[in-house]
């Protein structure tokens, strides 16, 4: 049973391009624009126990399990304030997510005191690293006594991206765990569905799938999740952000316009509205990223969403270096452009100065002598319109 | 002239030839380096630690070395991580220890676990942890053999950040930097949170007086039916959901106050132990 039909019009080729990825959403009624802004544009606002503005909560079927699940869920790994946690439950967010090794441990121990006697009311997911039965079960009971609870609703093998690093004992632990009713679902969570999906699917060995997901992702992706969630597998989506605040990978550099703009809340709507996501676990460390993810599940995807990602996408693609290896020799100077970028990116996408200069200093010496203004015709061309020349001489400005 | 670019060019080389030898299995007798050494970024560090990069990264990650060094059936995972400032490097170190267990006197601080040995020095988190999968082995010797080796090698501060000596200690469960929203609270960027076994303690430091000041203004926006009070430059008291009794004052540039206590005239007494220990 596929858990999320998408609403007429959504469906769409796999085989579109990002742009048109996004334009999809074009398709599905405006709802909410008007006061988008103004809602935007009060960060500051009184903080009561629950928003005063209504909240409708969406449920869906998180596959074959049955669970209801609110479509926000909440990852709680960089939370750092139980008190966010505890907001989110009373207002009826119902999915919690943490693992054995975030924090060594302790976020375990944070979501256990943050949930307190509210656990029996939600749905709580953790995950362990652990390669063999005997580690499984040993972090299991370490996570159930952590998070002062008896059971855990689901326990996902923690970040598998082939099927060669899940062994039989693995999925052998996660059956003895449900036997002895200390979870109740069995899951795994991986950066490589595409890789797994078929795997998965002829071994029938989990009840939910958590994936990377977001508006940035190859179609590939969303062929894998549709392959998946056929069989009644449900999907959690994860990273749906596209480096957000936190997920500050260099491959990832929308962070700081997209916290600016608001562009996050459309990056959550945007998975919403793709079809076979159960549910999403945004990352939140504070009660305006609660309330804002919050409103995702009432605002529908609208035209102005799609205007603001596709813009990101548009902004992104001249300073956006995919690490296609195109570039590899390409610069008859010798500059390594691909390491050049991506160490501007530190700069320019997260601020770390410091660091991008340091990084840059390591690069041999030629890379801060050898200007591009000598050459007469840049003989990098990249495929995807990085302005190359442009942004090489902006690090040698920054760094040199 | 020669003669001197050579000495300092071998005087460089020889101290970036120490900075990375700071990962040795010969360190301690019986040890063999198990596979080759690793080295991550903020790019690739999630291959290597999953989803938990992302606690790495807002601690100011900006790179990892490791190596596996094994002896007998036990591997010791040695990992030492870059994370571009002391006081980072303290937070990464508060973040993944065990509140309940003590801190051991290593660098800026450590914690020894039959397993795990954590610790922090200058911009330096190091984690050496037994991963081959044992689960009640006692490995604290060979533990503190190889962290005796390495922190010596490693340069830096040997002190906590400043900040943390202004909590008050009686009572004192934890004491941590949290790199963003303090409280939960967006506009309190980064700061200072000490738990007791009543409430919690928490210190903002801002840029300047008057940007502390607008930040005043923005939680006093923020709480309803608050009381103003005369403590340091200024401040309130705010009974507030999720966070009960409330007390935050101003003293020049920096933001502090208690949280989580029964009542905000709780708040406000401990509060004022606080400001006093505030330079």
């Amino acid at each position: 049973m596929i858990p999320f039909f998408p609403k007429e019009g959504c469906a769409m080729s796999f085989k579109t391009s990002r742009r048109e990825f996004l334009s999809a959403g074009i398709m599905l009624p405006v709802a909410g624009a008007a006061s988008k802004f103004d809602l935007l544009q009060s960060p500051d606002k009184p903080d009561p126990k629950l928003p005063k503005s209504p909240i409708k909560l969406e449920h869906r079927t998180l596959g074959n399990t049955g669970l209801k699940v609110t479509s926000v869920g909440f990852g709680c790994m960089i939370t750092s304030d139980p008190s966010v946690i505890e907001r989110a439950a009373d207002i009826g967010i119902n999915y919690f997510d943490t693992a054995r090794g975030y924090q060594h441990g302790n976020n375990e121990r944070m979501v256990g005191a943050a949930l307190g006697a509210k656990r029996k009311n939600v749905i709580l997911s953790t995950k362990s690293a652990a390669d063999n039965k005997a580690g499984l079960l040993q972090d299991l009971d370490t996570s159930l006594s952590e998070l002062k609870t008896d059971y855990v609703d689901i326990w996902y093998l923690h970040s598998k991206d082939t099927p060669a690093a899940i062994h039989d004992d693995m999925i052998e632990a996660q059956q003895i765990a449900r036997q002895q009713g200390k979870i109740r679902f069995a899951g795994m969570s991986t950066h490589a569905l595409p890789k797994l999906s078929p795997w998965t699917v002829d071994k029938k060995a989990f009840d939910v799938v958590l994936t990377i997901y977001n508006f940035t992702v190859d179609p590939k992706l969303e062929e894998a999740i549709a392959t998946v969630a056929k069989t009644g597998t449900g999907v959690v989506a994860m990273k749906i952000m596209a480096g957000g605040p936190h997920a500050r990978r260099p491959d990832q550099p929308l962070n700081p316009i997209m916290e600016r703009e608001g562009a996050m809340l459309s990056a959550l709507k945007w998975v919403l509205h793709r079809p076979n996501i159960s549910t999403t676990i945004p990352s939140m460390t504070d009660m305006d990223q609660l309330d804002e993810n919050l409103r995702a599940m009432s605002e529908k995807f609208s035209p102005i969403d799609d205007k603001i990602l596709a813009a990101h996408l548009d902004r992104i693609a001249p300073v956006y270096c995919r690490f296609c290896g195109e570039c590899d020799g390409a610069c008859k100077k010798g500059l390594q452009v691909a390491d050049t970028l991506r160490i501007l990116t530190y700069a320019d996408g997260y601020g770390q100065f410091a660091l991008a200069r340091e990084r840059f200093n390591e690069l041999p010496l030629r890379h801060a002598t050898s200007r591009c203004a000598a050459c007469t015709e840049c003989t990098v061309k990249c495929p995807h319109g990085v302005r190359v020349s442009e942004r090489i001489t902006r690090a040698q400005e920054l760094f040199a | 002239m020669k003669l001197f670019c050579w000495l300092v060019a071998s005087l460089l080389l020889s101290i970036a030839a120490q900075a990375q030898n700071y990962l040795d299995c010969h360190f301690v007798p019986g040890w063999e380096q198990s596979g080759s050494k690793r080295q991550y970024t903020p790019d690739n560090l999630f291959d290597y630690r999953d989803g938990a990069a992302e606690g790495y990264l807002v601690f100011s990650f900006a790179r990892m070395q490791g190596i596996d060094c094994k002896s007998g059936a036990i591997t010791l995972s040695i990992d030492v991580s870059d994370m571009t400032d002391a006081d980072s490097a303290y937070g990464m170190f508060a973040a993944n220890r065990d509140p309940s267990q003590p801190i051991a006197k290593i660098g800026m601080g450590a914690q020894l676990l039959p397993q795990s040995l954590l610790f922090a020095k200058g911009k330096y988190f190091v984690e050496i942890v037994e991963t081959d999968g044992s689960t009640n082995s006692n490995q604290t010797a060979a533990l503190q053999a190889f962290a005796a080796k390495i922190e010596p090698l490693l340069e830096g501060r040997t002190t906590p950040p400043e900040e943390l000596s202004w909590f008050p200690t009686e009572n004192q469960v934890s004491a941590r930097l949290v790199p963003e929203s303090v409280l939960g609270l967006k506009i309190l960027k980064r700061g200072y949170v000490a738990k007791y076994t009543q409430g919690q303690a928490f210190i903002v430091v801002e840029q300047s007086s008057e940007s502390a000041a607008e930040v005043m203004n923005k939680l006093r926006a923020r709480f309803e039916g608050l009381t103003p009070l005369l403590l340091g430059d200024e401040a309130f008291q705010v009974k507030a959901p999720y966070l009960d009794g409330v007390c935050v004052f101003r003293k020049g540039k920096v933001i502090a106050g208690y949280t989580n206590l029964s009542d905000a005239a709780e708040a406000a007494a401990q509060a004022a132990k606080l400001l006093v220990r505030i330079p």
